[in-house]
């Protein structure tokens, strides 16, 4: 689904590289982890599978190559905006517009031209039961977004990013300012995505690793030190690093 | 366990009470295996019973280990090897508390044997009894040092062990096919030395737990060690 290839990434125009040669295959329809310590780089990676970084002037892929879905994604021909389309993303800090819950999730869609009500009414209701919210929320959809707990914020972020159907869900530590149930019920949610959507996510908790996902990768200092099954990393890592870092040892 | 020192010192605390409880209950296992066949050999009843009530001491510490481990599990959430070695000390603590039933059924047995006369034909016990004994400390030394190579070593040691559980229940059913005045006896040291049988078992079973803890290898039923 997304083949990342030999890839060094410079936020300063290749002066320094945070990213290093980093090569991994993310498998469709599956959750892939990014772990490892805080500045090696995950966040980093995640950006540059949706051109995020694009925004940071001075920021430059200078080895190899993004390919999604068979696509070079810095190819010339390739329009950011229209790449984002096929690629969600869903954020540490929960962002909802300052709108109704409804135009929160129907907004994509209406960027995308649909205007019909009674289109944009059947999506609406089918991302925020998708996102297991449509219960807690169908009596006040016309309420505003930001009077939902932090909880129901980011679980309508995570609606608003499928209602527009994108191929690719990244997250970047979607569930650090969540409780412990509000945590459990993005986790649900997110293993139900995974039928439909092939989904990234970034974070610190080895529990929610070892629980979510399918396939985990370990950076440390920018480079991949190992990626592998998550069971294997969280059972049996093969490289050293890797289990110092998620046994909790000095690094 | 490995040289790099947690975070959390604590994890590290909690993980090094468990190694040495685990070492303990083998020394008290261990202990209990030697002074009931002791007791059998020089027809000692007072060390058959200490036997019995030393028991009691192996089942609290048991139950202790198991306790702490899951203390451990809940409060650290060990992964990898650290999670391998709460599970290892939990399943080779089990096996310890049963090679010490066993030492008590030895050592009720061996009452019951020195209330009658003597007999030679005890001695027919012992290669099969050293054998397990050196199973046992070599598991239990694998445990403490952490070697694949110790527990790979316990595992040879099997086919001997049957051959001498064999040759000793061979003797002594052939003394039973005869009319004999110490057939109880015999029955009895046929139960006996199948006891010393099941140590070496349970001594395997340490091993490969061992084995499952360095390597994270499952060998049982059959399976082989990659490099
Ligand atoms: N916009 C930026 N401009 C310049 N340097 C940046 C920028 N964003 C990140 N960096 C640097 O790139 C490196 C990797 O940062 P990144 O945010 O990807 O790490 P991370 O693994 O996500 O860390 P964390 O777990 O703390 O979120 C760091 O050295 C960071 O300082
Ligand atoms: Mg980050």
């Amino acid at each position: 689904m997304i083949q990342i290839d030999n890839v060094s990434f410079s936020y300063d125009l290749g002066k320094t590289n945070v990213l290093r040669n980093i090569s991994l295959d993310i498998p469709e329809k599956k959750v892939t982890s990014f772990i490892g310590p805080s500045g090696c780089g995950k966040s980093t990676l995640l950006r540059c599978l949706n051109r995020m970084n694009d925004l940071v002037e001075t920021s430059r892929v200078t080895t190899g190559e993004i390919r999604i879905m068979d696509k070079n994604i810095n190819a010339k021909d390739v329009d950011a905006i229209e790449l984002r389309k096929n690629i969600g993303m869903v954020f540490q800090k929960y962002n909802p517009f300052p709108k109704s819950i409804y135009d929160n999730v129907a907004y994509g869609l209406r960027i995308q031209g649909i205007k019909k009500k009674d289109i944009l009414d059947a999506a609406v209701e089918k991302a925020l039961r998708g996102a297991a919210l449509w219960d807690e929320v169908k009596d006040r959809l016309k309420d505003s977004a930001l009077g939902l707990s932090g909880g129901q914020q980011q679980r309508l972020c995570i609606a608003r990013t499928t209602a527009v159907q994108p191929k690719i869900i990244l997250m970047d530590e979607p569930c650090s300012a969540l409780d412990p149930i509000a945590t459990a019920k993005v986790e649900e949610l997110i293993t139900e995505l995974r039928n439909d959507y092939t989904i990234v996510i970034v974070t610190h908790s080895m529990q929610q690793a070892s629980r979510i996902s399918d396939k985990t990768a370990f950076f440390y200092l920018g480079e991949l030190i190992e990626y592998a099954d998550t069971d294997t990393i969280f059972q049996n890592p093969a490289q050293k690093q890797t289990e110092d870092y998620i046994s909790g040892r000095f690094g | 366990m490995d040289t790099k020192g947690h975070i959390l010192t604590e994890f590290d605390d909690a993980l090094t009470s468990l190694k040495k409880n685990t070492i303990a209950i083998g020394t008290l296992a261990q202990k209990n295996l030697e002074n009931a066949l002791s007791g059998l050999t020089q027809r000692d009843t007072a060390l058959c019973n200490q036997v019995i009530a030393d028991d009691e001491e192996v089942d609290q510490l048991e139950m202790q280990i198991d306790n702490d481990s899951l203390q451990v599990m809940a409060k650290f959430r060990p992964f990898a090897s650290d999670l391998r070695m709460v599970i290892s000390s939990m399943k080779i603590t089990h096996n310890l508390e049963r090679i010490s039933d066993h030492a008590v059924s030895i050592a009720k047995r061996s009452r019951k044997i020195i209330k009658n006369s003597e007999i030679d034909e005890i001695s027919y016990i012992e290669p099969a009894y050293h054998q397990a004994l050196k199973m046992l400390q070599i598991s239990l030394q694998s445990y403490s040092d952490s070697s694949t190579e110790l527990a790979l070593e316990v595992l040879s040691m099997d086919t001997d062990l049957s051959k001498f559980h064999k040759q000793a229940t061979k003797t002594y059913t052939k003394r039973l096919e005869e009319p004999c005045d110490h057939y109880k006896t015999y029955l009895n040291l046929v139960f006996i030395v199948r006891w010393i049988e099941r140590v070496g078992d349970l001594a395997t079973n340490i091993a490969e737990d061992v084995i499952f803890m360095q390597s994270a290898q499952d060998i049982r039923h059959g399976g082989d060690l990659e490099d």
